[in-house]
């Protein structure tokens, strides 16, 4: 069961979150259930993997805009990082980015769990 | 036209949260529900069949630029081009700065940044963009004329002045365009064509006034502004918009006055009180359409205006002066003395002297005639009083009563009065009323000319023959005399020469047994020629124009000896 605890120690500034959630906890958990399933996340991978940054593009930039609002830092240190590389078109290697953005991922699920 | 009330009807305003993301609609719905009524969209073409269905009642848009289908930027050219959609104002969320500036240029009223910032920051950004929307409808739903479309006249003023603000130096010109006799339109087409009519003139004049620094207003029903720069011809423009109406096939015409070159030191509504004063000229003239202001007419206006604010100071300062012209009785071998009319005249200190032919009808217009002839009335009353006393002679000398006075109920005590005061009776004074106040309300008149007589008061019924009596009701005339209206000796005299209609007043006063007095003659041959028709009595410059009371006095010696 996920707590503002857990949460925080994830890294998360869950003072930030809940305020937009108007303090409502509950309300702040189902959104970042909502999140962790959110299709952008396959959109992104496949995307980059297809060389198709156009689209990879959106998908970081509404992940970005979600995790932002929902103020969970780990995942939306590196999607604003990628955001900002793929509004560049730049040809890198993006697969450390996707990794971390994976790993933070699976660890809020666990958290979710 | 949406109506800002429209929105709050049900005590909460409508926003539409348009985002494809799940958690950002959520999270705005959870903010503003206590608040708002939400609808949700999630991609621009839900957005926007969202925003055309609830045109009428939704108070903003909540706008995420990158969603599927159609995006936020589309969707604001959308808006922007759809009269109905324009006026809902949109607030834009986004991360980007530089999509930021691109919506507010757009039209977005404000963006919200993402992340969001705190819940008041962003309830406080949507309740004045609100705000702002509603003041602005407001502002433009009173700027325009709901039939017409055109400015309303405070705004048209408005946009003329900034004009000239900006264009000293542009020879502008003010016109007024009414509609001839629309009333008649009106009642013969109905109100609905009327106002069909008012639109179409209004579409013609915004085309023909297109041009930029032209402006134009509906001022009342069917008047209409124009401000423009100066056109040395405005012909073609009264035959477009009077095509409008002669395809009703009505006589009915569109004049204009025109106020060319306006003297912008004048007030703006004072420069259309010229166009309105050059179309009122020719009002009913059904052959000209196109009248220029001149100076002229304002000075007629300004004089009118000056003579009726300085009468009572000129009453209190005796520049009014009672003078008095002999009646003449003419039945014997030589004419006789027998009364006289005291007639007023205006001794201005700086313009001079004013005929009453000026005056007179002005202070009728205005009410101040009362005052005026009860000063008359008194004058003459002392006058009379003071030529018993030193000369131990006198003759009535008649008065003239205004058809508003005769509906005065204290009359016949305040006539009473001026005699008794001043030591004469009501035979000394003659009452001049003018036929057509007989004719305007014949009973109550008729029955306070009959008072006034059994007071003993003597009354000669003037212009007589100009009123229109009708025969039914001379039968039944309260009358000591009968006063020929001057026209009936101007045109008997003049080249035709024909004395009938004089004949027919004489036998009329015959019938009625009264004497005829003909006022105007002024050569030997008038004269003659109405003594010899039965005329009884004569007053004229053929005896002697009107003079001051001391000139007076030598006819009245002549009569003693």
């Amino acid at each position: 069961m996920i707590t503002i605890e857990a949460l925080k120690q994830f890294g998360a500034d869950t003072g930030d979150g809940l305020s937009r959630c108007m303090g409502n906890e509950a309300f702040y958990f189902k959104l970042i259930g909502k999140v962790v399933d959110d299709d952008n996340f396959a959109v992104l991978e496949r995307a980059i993997s297809e060389k198709d940054l156009d689209t990879a593009f959106e998908a970081a930039h509404s992940l970005k805009g979600v995790l932002g609002n929902l103020a969970l830092t780990p995942i939306y240190t590196p999607l604003y990082e990628i955001t900002e590389l793929l509004r560049e078109k730049r040809d890198i290697d993006y697969s450390p980015y996707l990794n971390t953005i994976s790993e933070k991922r699976k660890e809020l699920s666990g958290l979710l769990a | 036209m949406k109506s800002y009330t429209d929105a709050i009807e049900n005590g909460k305003r409508q926003l539409l949260v348009a985002d494809d993301e799940f958690v950002n609609r959520e999270m705005l719905g959870n903010i503003l529900e206590s608040e708002y009524d939400i609808l949700k969209a999630e991609d621009g073409e839900m957005a926007y069949e969202m925003i055309r269905q609830n045109r009428n009642t939704l108070s903003l848009i909540l706008l995420d630029l990158i969603m599927p289908k159609l995006t936020g930027i589309e969707l604001l050219n959308r808006l922007n081009n759809d009269p109905e959609l324009k006026g809902i104002p949109v607030i834009v969320l986004t991360s980007d700065q530089d999509s930021e500036v691109e919506s507010l240029k757009k039209g977005a009223y404000d963006f919200i940044p993402k992340p969001y910032p705190q819940p008041d920051v962003i309830k406080a950004r949507i309740s004045r963009s609100i705000e702002l929307a509603e003041d602005r409808q407001i502002i433009s739903s009173t700027e325009r004329d709901e039939l017409t479309g055109l400015f309303t006249i405070e705004y048209f003023y408005r946009y003329c002045n900034q004009y000239d603000k900006f264009y000293p130096l542009q020879d502008m010109d003010a016109l007024c365009f009414d509609i001839n006799h629309f009333h008649v339109l009106n009642e013969r087409f109905g109100m609905a064509k009327g106002d069909e009519i008012l639109k179409c003139i209004a579409g013609r004049l915004e085309k023909a006034f297109g041009d930029t620094g032209s402006f134009v207003c509906r001022k009342t029903a069917d008047t209409f502004l124009v401000y423009c720069p100066h056109h040395d011809d405005y012909s073609h423009i009264i035959d477009e918009v009077s095509a409008v109406i002669e395809e009703l096939e009505a006589a009915v015409k569109v004049r204009v006055g025109v106020y060319s070159f306006c003297d912008k030191k004048l007030d703006i509504n004072a420069r259309f009180d010229r166009a309105k004063i050059a179309a009122d000229k020719i009002r009913n003239n059904y052959s000209v359409f196109i009248s220029h202001f001149d100076e002229a007419l304002i000075d007629a206006e300004l004089y009118a205006e000056q003579l009726v604010d300085e009468f009572p100071k000129a009453l209190a300062e005796n520049q009014f002066r009672v003078f008095f012209q002999p009646k003449y009785d003419v039945r014997g071998d030589e004419p006789v003395l027998s009364s006289a009319e005291a007639l007023v005249r205006w001794f201005h200190p700086s313009l001079g002297m004013i005929s009453p032919g000026v005056f007179i009808p002005l202070f009728e217009e205005d009410g101040l005639i009362a005052q005026l002839d009860e000063f008359v009335w008194r004058r003459t009353s002392e006058t009379i009083a003071d030529w018993k006393k030193r000369l131990g002679v006198s003759v009535p000398i008649s008065v003239n009563l205004s058809r508003a006075e005769m509906y005065d109920p204290g009359l016949i005590a305040k006539m009473e009065k001026i005699t008794d005061d001043n030591g004469i009776t009501p035979k000394d004074l003659y009452l001049e009323i003018t036929e057509s106040a007989y004719v305007s309300d014949s009973d109550q008149i008729i029955e306070r000319v009959k008072t006034l007589r059994e007071h003993g008061f003597f009354i000669e019924m003037d212009d007589f023959g100009s009123g229109y009596s009708s025969l039914n009701m001379i039968s039944e005339l309260p009358v000591d005399a009968l006063k020929l209206d001057m026209k009936f000796i101007r045109s008997a005299f003049d080249k035709h020469n024909d004395t009938r209609m004089i004949s027919i007043v004489i036998d009329i006063a015959d019938y009625l047994g009264v004497p005829v007095i003909a006022e105007g003659v002024e050569t030997e041959e008038q004269y003659l020629a109405l003594k010899r028709l039965g005329c009884e009595i004569i007053q004229g410059y053929y005896f002697s124009k009107p003079v001051p009371a001391d000139e007076f006095e030598q006819f009245l010696m002549q009569k003693r000896s």
